[in-house]
């Protein structure tokens, strides 16, 4: 892990080489326009913090490449763009429908006591929200493991407080000069 | 004998008061509930270390999630035990913070009695078992001689150990999340966490997007001035600016999410009663409390 510091100062960096290239179109366009160029231009800085070593940051590429493919290669062009898009991300497990049906047919057979149930009521709750997770982790559905789910989380959610801090400053020195 | 009936007796007394509680697990009762499991499963100590040295057998176990195998059966010869052997039903899978190695071996070996009791020849343990299992107050299945340092079992206790690392990695970082209690508690705080940091991102875009396109001519110069005066601190030059811009952090740290604003106004606020001078106190804060957040993060992983 970098130091805050520098990984907002990296961020920035890209960011601005991001809008760069979106400059020329940006002028003669709606808002809406302008907003969606700007958020895929700090994703795509957002996920070259990493360099393609996490899952989030590889499906997040995968992601925006499909939207512009040109701003991705254009950016990435430092860290082998055509190896981060190309590279596989992790299969899903394969169970096995005959060992699951039959193991749960046997777990049927016995009747539960009340801790039990609730034991099973309270891990279905966590699996539940588990699931939650990876809906809202940028490649949380091909991780089968936890573990690594929470690792990805963990760097996911440092890297999208970076991105929030640099661009409220950005919007914070906008708004700065407006004043003027 | 009249020994282990009178712990049967009460053993029966604790299994009916406490059953019907533990239906509510998601209440805030259950740390006492905790409590008394732990008194009882604590008297246990003597015949849990008697299992403790057996040998360690049964099959390799893949131990990837979802594809391993419920249905392979043990078989076991027979051994004489002594006759105060008892089955615990009770399962809790909630850690609180003040566990011991001890209890959590014991926890182990009480989560492995969902396995199918054992079918063998009759002895001095099997009609115990028979005998209390025909009873119709309930049903009571123990783990298995060995099973607790089973290779599953103990690949089972170190994919545990890790997730409970990451859960507190987790708990650090995310603002707010010391309070909640409970594995599902802390996930709903990481997902809300993590959706309302994507939509301040979101919102920020449309907040730039809306401000005058010639304006991102000058963005470079703007960054620049103003990356120096958030992250390093205010130079002397610029504190009339870094004023202005501090004036401005308030508005939108309102329309943010509301668990993200409150911490960061309670932070802001209480270093600002310390000192006068709250404009240079908010922006050195803002970069300690930054650094601390990956300073304790670096130290549990490293991805470079």
């Amino acid at each position: 892990m970098q130091p805050t510091s520098s990984m907002n100062e990296e961020f920035l960096k890209k960011w601005q080489m991001g809008l760069q290239i979106f400059r020329p179109s940006i002028d003669n366009t709606s808002v809406h326009e302008r907003k969606k160029a700007i958020k895929l231009s700090a994703d795509v800085a957002m996920a070259s913090l990493r360099k393609g070593t996490t899952c989030w940051s590889r499906a997040l590429i995968e992601k925006t490449a499909t939207e512009d493919n040109f701003l991705v290669r254009q950016m990435l062009s430092g860290i082998k763009a055509e190896t981060l898009i190309n590279k596989k991300l992790p299969k899903k497990t394969v169970c096995h429908r005959k060992i699951v049906r039959r193991s749960k047919k046997i777990l049927r057979r016995k009747s539960k006591s009340a801790s039990e149930e609730a034991a099973a009521k309270a891990k279905r709750l966590v699996k539940r929200r588990t699931q939650g997770l990876r809906n809202v982790v940028p490649g949380g559905e091909l991780m089968s493991n936890d573990v690594l789910l929470l690792q990805e989380t963990l760097d996911y959610i440092v890297s999208l407080q970076t991105q929030v801090n640099v661009m409220r400053s950005i919007v914070d020195a906008a708004e700065a000069e407006i004043e003027r | 004998m009249d020994l282990s009936v009178l712990d049967r007796l009460k053993w029966l007394q604790q299994q009916q008061m406490v059953s019907p509680e533990f239906l509510q697990i998601l209440g805030s009762d259950g740390r006492e509930e905790l409590k008394r499991v732990e008194s009882y499963l604590g008297n246990n100590n003597d015949e849990l270390q008697s299992f403790r040295h057996f040998p360690e057998f049964g099959p390799d176990y893949d131990t990837t999630d979802g594809c391993i195998s419920r249905t392979s059966s043990f078989h076991m010869e027979p051994v004489k035990n002594n006759g105060h052997s008892r089955a615990i039903t009770l399962q809790n899978k909630r850690k609180p913070e003040g566990k011991t190695e001890k209890r959590e071996k014991k926890k182990i070996k009480a989560e492995d009695e969902t396995e199918p009791s054992m079918k063998g020849k009759s002895n001095m343990s099997n009609t115990e078992t028979s005998s209390e299992i025909q009873k119709p107050d309930y049903i009571h299945v123990r783990a298995r001689r060995g099973e607790a340092t089973d290779r599953h079992s103990l690949a089972e206790r170190a994919r545990r150990e890790k997730i409970s690392k990451k859960m507190k990695c987790l708990q650090d970082i995310v603002p707010g999340c010391n309070k909640v209690t409970g594995k599902a508690g802390m996930l709903d705080e990481i997902i809300n966490y993590v959706q309302s940091l994507q939509q301040q991102v979101e919102f920020l875009s449309m907040k730039l997007s809306v401000i005058n396109p010639e304006l991102e001519c000058h963005i470079d110069d703007l960054s620049a001035k103003q990356f120096q005066a958030y992250f390093t601190g205010p130079p002397e030059g610029d504190s009339k600016q870094s004023i202005m811009a501090d004036f401005r952090s308030f508005p939108l740290h309102q329309q943010g999410s509301l668990d993200y604003s409150v911490i960061n106004s309670d932070h802001t606020t209480s270093l600002g009663a310390k000192d006068h001078t709250s404009s240079s106190w908010e922006t050195h804060s803002q970069c300690l409390y930054n650094s601390l957040r990956t300073d304790s993060v670096s130290n549990f992983f490293s991805l470079k």
